[in-house]
């Protein structure tokens, strides 16, 4: 297990519509899956999964069904709705603005200025 | 929305959400714990930490809920169960408070159910309040209300630039129905554009048409929905269908829509206003006699104000022709323009607002009341609260806690109060609501209901401030030793429970002070003699249509038979017709002429009532004879033209002079003397409309052959019950005409005391509002009273321990509750003097400030109060020193 990052602040709902997005999941395979894409460098406190997955669910973000899970176990399985999708490409291009933003005020030179 | 419905599914399946919470988190401890198994971790640890990285369960579950917006749900329900168990723990004070409730939201309630259909229903017409009527008034000559003429319509009609249609219409009667099943129809005539004036037109067929107005062309009749379903079972070909009326038949041109309904009119069938052209001429503009009325639709755009100047401007153009004009000018002649919906309720509307804000008060003293109590609970439990408050119970919670309580209590209250209000609605028909001009059916409908429970809602916030307040008072600590030590109680709250006690007297004492006044103004009313002696008098109206009786001959024919065979009938003591009785709200007034008669200075010309009358009329309603003669069934078989007055007249006329052998015309002026009436008699003066009559304006009776009408009432007088010879006049009429049906059979008694009946219904309800409210003041002070001396129970015992005597401590509570009383009484008397004033319109003969009524109440509130304050006073003064000490 490489060296994981300390979530930033109000990313994760970000993170488990993004999970979400690319194939629906079950809570558990929500963490595995964010741990993925992040390179192993993420780790999602597991007590504040829940609430946040049944908060975007509240929000009409995510829908929630019933289903078997690949061992054949009843698991609740979530995917993006219409209103998470949006949801999930504003906050992409909100977070691309302004980490590129960040980055670059981070990288400027006593030249630049 | 969505949002709103989606939390509501989850509250429906709640127990399907928890189950599947604790489903879906032990999946992930499996999996998770499967997978720290497989990296080879040994079971037992994986378990381990499979639970704990989770963190607690029920925190996390706590937040899933919190999450999903549960958690405001779940507190109300957990405080509505806290407070409901607190209320079934004090089944007294919840008993007491719900009946409370229960009864001033129901009295409300159904004052407000009148209310809604007399004053803030709409009338059910496109555009209402553009609907106006138009009527004439004389009001020099005693006459305030005229109607309008045929004269004013034709003559308005299209000339008139602000009224975008006028019409007419007349209330009456006719007989349905085929020989011997007839029955009698309410019937309005009316212009061709009255629908259309409304705005409404037949749901079936047409209106009526302006050839339809002649009365060789009027054969036939528009249809109320009620009547073409009851009657022609809802026939789907009606239209062209003939119908039987007055013996005649008429050919039915329209169906009207189910919900038309025309003020607060009973009619069922609708005929063309039906005139010949010499009727529409200037000689009739002034004789409406306040049969025709006339309704108006206001152009959009145009005001009352602009309607009235063209009236007025009219009226002044068409005088410069008008030979009556300088006598209509002294009468103070005006056509009035006044919106329709105002005009129609006038009559009630101030008694019905009077009722509200009675019924208002009395909820105001429930409310006090219940706060008092509701403080008296808190005080109890000060203990607890302040325990609670202590060990973190936020004041957000207590505030809401408050809230909870109350808000279910009045919301309880509200739902028995509709019941209340349900069977207050059917007390009402009974006292006479029936006869209220209502725009709508006196109904509790949905919208009542809810504002009552809207109602219930705020008044639950109400409550709940008082008791919030006293129990966020900071009384940490404070409160913890003040009760323990039993021995001072706070004087903040008791001063407010005793301002409340003064609050709930002042408002006792208002409400029976004004149910004094309207009682008292009934009662005024009844004491008025009507004139003539009303005991064992039966009346009834019988039509004579004109298609069967078209000449005197025909009449008089029916009359003598009538008249004879009634008089033939076991214990009948008299018979007579009339035109009119008195009591039966028809009666009209109209002009004459005394020959001889110059008019004083400033004096303007007079309406008299006028009547016809047939047989032993006088003697059958009882008149007391001045002078001269009664009129007798001859005077109408001879060619004398003759006539008798009443005093009234005959004082004004001929004050210094003797009345018998003065002659009069009918009308506004002088005739040829052919015409001229002799008067032979004068009688005792009788109430005409009603036993509150204040004009003494004169009445003259004509034989009924020189003033026919369709219209006749008999009057019998019998030693028997009138009630039993009412049978008997309806068999005897069918004899002699199997078409003809008797209508509005009753004792003259009857008659008058239902003529009283805006004067009775208001005094009862009132009277009603004023027991409750003195029952409800008597608990509430009983309610303080006891309150107070069980809370120094320790400090009298400590007094009598010490050698205080019995005596002295009943009389401090005595006069603790004669001070209350004495401040409330005092508050009360200047709020009834108020309300007095409020009330003026609505008294009769009894002054707004009335010493009797305000003396009554006052002592009525301190007999109760005091008396239920002795209770109390009594068991302080049996308080044992020693059991008192050794509590708690």
């Amino acid at each position: 297990m490489g060296k994981t990052a300390d979530l930033l602040p109000g990313t994760l709902d970000m993170l488990i519509l993004k999970a979400v997005s690319l194939k629906p999941l079950h809570g558990y395979g929500v963490l595995l899956r964010i741990r993925q894409i992040s390179g192993e460098a993420l780790e999602i406190p597991q007590g504040s999964l829940y609430p946040a997955l049944y908060r975007l669910e509240h929000q009409d973000l995510l829908i929630a069904e019933w289903g078997q899970s690949d061992n054949n176990r009843k698991a609740k399985y979530y995917t993006l709705s219409a209103a998470g999708r949006r949801r999930l490409r504003e906050e992409t291009a909100g977070w691309n603005r302004s980490s590129a933003a960040i980055s670059a005020a981070l990288n400027a030179t006593a030249e630049e200025v | 929305m969505k949002r709103v419905r989606s939390l509501f599914r989850l509250l429906k399946s709640r127990g399907n959400f928890e189950a599947g919470m604790t489903e879906e988190l032990r999946f992930h401890i499996e999996q998770y714990k499967d997978d720290l198994t497989r990296s080879g971790i040994s079971p037992e640890e994986a378990a381990r930490r499979a639970r704990t990285e989770l963190g607690s369960l029920v925190n996390v579950k706590e937040d899933c809920r919190d999450a999903r917006g549960l958690h405001l749900f779940d507190e109300l329900l957990r405080e509505l169960r806290y407070a409901a168990r607190l209320l079934r723990k004090t089944p007294g004070f919840t008993a007491t408070a719900l009946a409370t409730l229960a009864v001033c939201i129901g009295a409300n309630l159904t004052i407000f159910a009148v209310m809604a259909s007399v004053l803030l229903r709409p009338l059910p017409f496109p555009a209402p309040d553009r609907l106006v009527t138009v009527f004439n008034t004389y009001p020099k000559a005693g006459v305030d209300r005229d109607g309008s003429s045929l004269t004013n319509y034709y003559e308005r009609r299209g000339r008139i630039p602000a009224f975008a249609a006028v019409a007419i219409y007349r209330h009456g009667t006719a007989i349905t129905g085929e020989p011997g099943s007839t029955q009698r129809e309410q019937v309005t005539r009316v212009s061709p554009d009255f629908f259309s004036t409304l705005g409404r037109s037949p749901a079936m067929g047409r209106a009526f048409t302006e050839e339809e107005t002649t009365y060789e062309t009027d054969g036939v009749a528009i249809l109320a929905d009620s009547y073409w379903r009851q009657r022609l079972n809802a026939d789907p070909r009606v239209i062209g269908r003939r119908i039987r009326i007055d013996g005649l038949p008429r050919t039915v041109i329209g169906v009207l829509p189910a919900d038309f309904r025309f003020l607060s009119s009973e009619a069922r069938l609708f005929f063309p206003l039906s005139s010949r052209p010499e009727d529409r001429g200037p000689g009739g503009r002034h004789s409406g006699g306040n049969s025709i009325q006339m309704i108006a639709r206001l152009k959009p755009g145009a005001t009352l104000s602009q309607a009235q100047a063209q009236i007025d401007g009219q009226n002044g153009a068409l005088e410069a022709d008008d030979p009556e004009a300088k006598m209509m000018a002294a009468a103070g002649f005006r056509s009035l323009v006044v919106p329709l919906h105002a005009d129609h309720v006038a009559s009630i509307r101030s008694t019905v607002l009077l009722m509200q804000a009675g019924a208002f008060v009395l909820l105001l003293i429930g409310a006090v009341n219940l706060v008092n109590l509701l403080l008296i609970r808190a005080n109890g439990r000060i203990k607890e609260l302040a325990v609670r408050q202590a060990l973190g119970a936020s004041r957000r919670h207590l505030v809401s806690e408050a809230l909870v309580e109350t808000t279910l209590l009045t919301l309880a209250g509200g739902l028995l109060g509709i019941g209340v209000a349900a069977g207050g609605i059917r007390i009402l028909a009974v006292l006479g609501a029936d006869h209220l001009p209502l725009i709508a059916p006196l109904a509790l409908d949905g919208l009542s209901a809810l504002a009552a429970l809207a109602g219930a809602i705020v008044l639950g916030a109400g409550l709940a401030a008082p008791i919030a307040w006293f129990n966020l008072r900071g009384h940490l600590g404070n409160g913890i030793q003040s009760e323990s030590r039993g021995g001072t109680t706070s004087h903040a709250a008791q001063g407010l429970r005793h301002s409340f006690i003064v609050a709930q007297i002042a408002l006792a004492v208002v409400l029976l002070a004004g149910a004094g006044l309207l009682g008292l103004s009934f009662e005024r009313a009844l004491a008025v003699s009507p004139g003539f002696r009303s005991d064992h008098i039966l009346t009834g109206q019988i039509y004579l249509p004109w298609t069967d009786y078209p000449t005197w001959a025909a009449h008089s024919a029916f009359n003598e038979r009538l008249l004879r065979e009634m008089a033939r009938q076991p214990g009948v003591s008299a018979a007579g017709l009339v035109n009119n009785v008195p009591f039966s709200g028809h009666s009209g007034k109209s002009a004459a002429t005394v020959k001889g008669h110059v008019p004083r200075p400033g004096e303007s010309p007079r309406g008299h009532y006028s009547y016809g009358v047939d047989g032993d009329y006088f003697t059958a309603l009882g008149f007391t004879l001045r002078e001269g003669r009664f009129l007798t069934a001859d005077d109408s078989r001879r060619p004398e033209r003759v006539c008798v007055v009443d005093e009234d007249f005959a004082r004004y006329y001929w004050p210094h002079s003797i009345a018998l052998g003065q002659r009069l015309f009918e009308g506004g002026e002088e005739r040829r003397d052919a015409e001229a009436f002799t008067v032979v008699g004068v009688v005792g003066a009788v109430k005409q409309a009603g036993l509150t009559d204040d004009a003494a304006q004169g009445a003259i009776y004509y034989p009924y052959a020189l003033r026919t009408d369709d219209s006749l009432f008999a009057v019998i007088r019998s030693s028997a019950s009138p009630e039993s010879q009412a049978g008997t006049l309806q068999k005897v009429v069918r004899q002699i005409d199997p078409d003809l049906p008797v209508n509005d059979l009753r004792s003259m008694e009857t008659r008058i005391a239902d003529s009283l009946i805006a004067r009775r219904s208001p005094a009862v309800l009132a009277g009603l509002f004023s027991v409750i409210a003195v029952l409800l003041t008597a608990v509430g002070t009983y309610g303080v009273l006891s309150y107070a001396v069980a809370l120094r129970r320790r400090e009298i015992g400590i007094r009598m321990a010490l050698g205080a005597r019995p005596e002295q401590i009943r009389s401090q509570f005595f006069f603790l509750a004669l001070r209350l009383l004495a401040a409330g009484t005092l508050l009360g008397v200047i709020g009834a003097w108020f309300a007095g004033q409020a009330m003026e319109a609505v008294l009769f003969q009894v002054a707004a400030f009335n010493a009797a009524t305000l003396a009554g109440a006052a002592g009525i509130l301190s007999v109760v109060s005091l008396a239920a304050c002795l209770l109390p006073s009594h068991r302080a003064a049996r308080i044992s020193p020693m059991e008192a000490l050794a509590d708690q």
